[in-house]
């Protein structure tokens, strides 16, 4: 097919509505054996997966982004907490030290005894709240299990795709070393392909909240399950 | 009045996801806790010890978290075992089908500490513990 543009091109270039017309008959001539061979279909397939794959990446996007904005929010507001106890800690301690070094009367130290007394008393709720934004730092590393799962999910669409285009160049490519090549490829998916076939009831995280069928929050489950009776 | 000493087994294939709920389990008070890494090793974890409680996920390698409760509920020495599901799956026939084969309650995926307390108690007050 190249040779035969390429020597139309070289020739006569008054000709050019001819090289058009040979231009037009050649891409009618490709899409008609494509679809002779069936390989529209299996192009089609892959371009399908397409969409799919990107609500996934996009749906990955967003968690992790959650996921650090989130961490990353609960180390904000734990930081200033956990300074203000050491700051108060040292401010107190300088002033026992003081003491020590040159003690005074009992009732001037009373003050001293009070500030300690009120300092001791609120570190527990100060740690209670820092602990609390600990927490929340650990719940938002679910993520990982979550984009894992989609993670995998799209590691055996992208397979499938590069499937389809294998099986596509594999029926247009001639007899010879590249084809061996190439079905040798072929068949180390197949092998993989079929482990990961989809089982209706193992989705993983839904990538689209306007999926049909599907729950979007705790209560949607708790009340299909009262609904349920159960 | 909760036992806090409950011997709970968290069932996950997904290290982090364990890590997470055994970190709440630990804030609500509940240190003995075992780890499983899919369906299968639960199983046995659960056949070799004496655990009162599961959290199982869902999705999973080797053997899924709906067949395991299904074992678990077919086995004489562990059918009364509680089972809590924690899973992504947010199809209402995964809801459906995890009520009917006999779990005790089902979080989906991401999910807050306040709800695993509110579900863990809801499932020892029903059964008295």
């Amino acid at each position: 097919m190249n040779i035969d543009v390429a020597q139309l091109a070289m020739g006569d270039a008054a000709d050019s509505d001819e090289l058009v017309q040979r231009i037009g008959k050649l891409t009618r001539m490709l899409r008609q054996s494509m679809r002779e061979l069936g390989l529209n279909k299996e192009v089609e397939k892959a371009a399908q997966a397409i969409p799919d794959a990107r609500d996934r990446l996009s749906y990955v996007a967003q968690m992790t982004e959650q996921a650090a904005e989130r961490s990353l929010n609960a180390i904000d507001r734990a930081q200033p907490l956990s300074d203000t106890l050491g700051d108060d800690a040292e401010a107190l301690g300088k002033e026992w030290d003081q003491w020590f070094e040159h003690p005074r009367e009992l009732d001037e130290a009373r003050d001293l005894v009070k500030a300690t007394r009120g300092y001791l008393a609120s570190v527990p709720a100060v740690t209670r709240q820092v602990n609390k934004e600990l927490l929340e730092i650990t719940m938002a590393q679910d993520f990982q299990d979550l984009t894992g799962q989609v993670i995998k999910k799209m590691m055996d669409v992208i397979q499938e795709v590069e499937k389809q285009l294998l099986q596509v160049l594999l029926d247009s490519v001639p007899e010879g070393e590249d084809r061996d090549a190439m079905r040798k490829r072929m068949e180390g998916h197949w092998h993989t392909a079929a482990v990961t076939e989809e089982i209706g009831l193992t989705n993983g995280p839904q990538v689209r909240d306007d999926a049909e069928g599907v729950v979007n929050s705790q209560d949607q489950v708790d009340d299909l399950l009262d609904e349920l009776g159960f | 009045m909760t036992d806090k000493n409950m011997s709970i087994l968290i069932v996950d294939d997904f290290p982090t996801m364990r890590r997470i709920v055994r970190s709440l389990l630990k804030e609500l008070g509940f240190t003995n806790v075992e780890e499983a890494e899919d369906g299968k090793d639960a199983l046995e974890k659960l056949r070799g010890n004496a655990i009162q409680f599961v959290i199982s996920d869902w999705n999973m390698p080797n053997l899924d978290g709906l067949e395991m409760l299904k074992q678990v509920r077919a086995d004489d020495a562990l059918k009364d075992t509680p089972v809590l599901m924690i899973t992504a799956e947010a199809k209402k026939e995964n809801i459906i089908a995890a009520a009917k084969a006999g779990a005790n309650g089902y979080i989906v995926k991401p999910f807050t500490a306040a709800t695993l307390e509110e579900k863990l108690n809801k499932i020892l007050d029903k059964l008295g513990k």
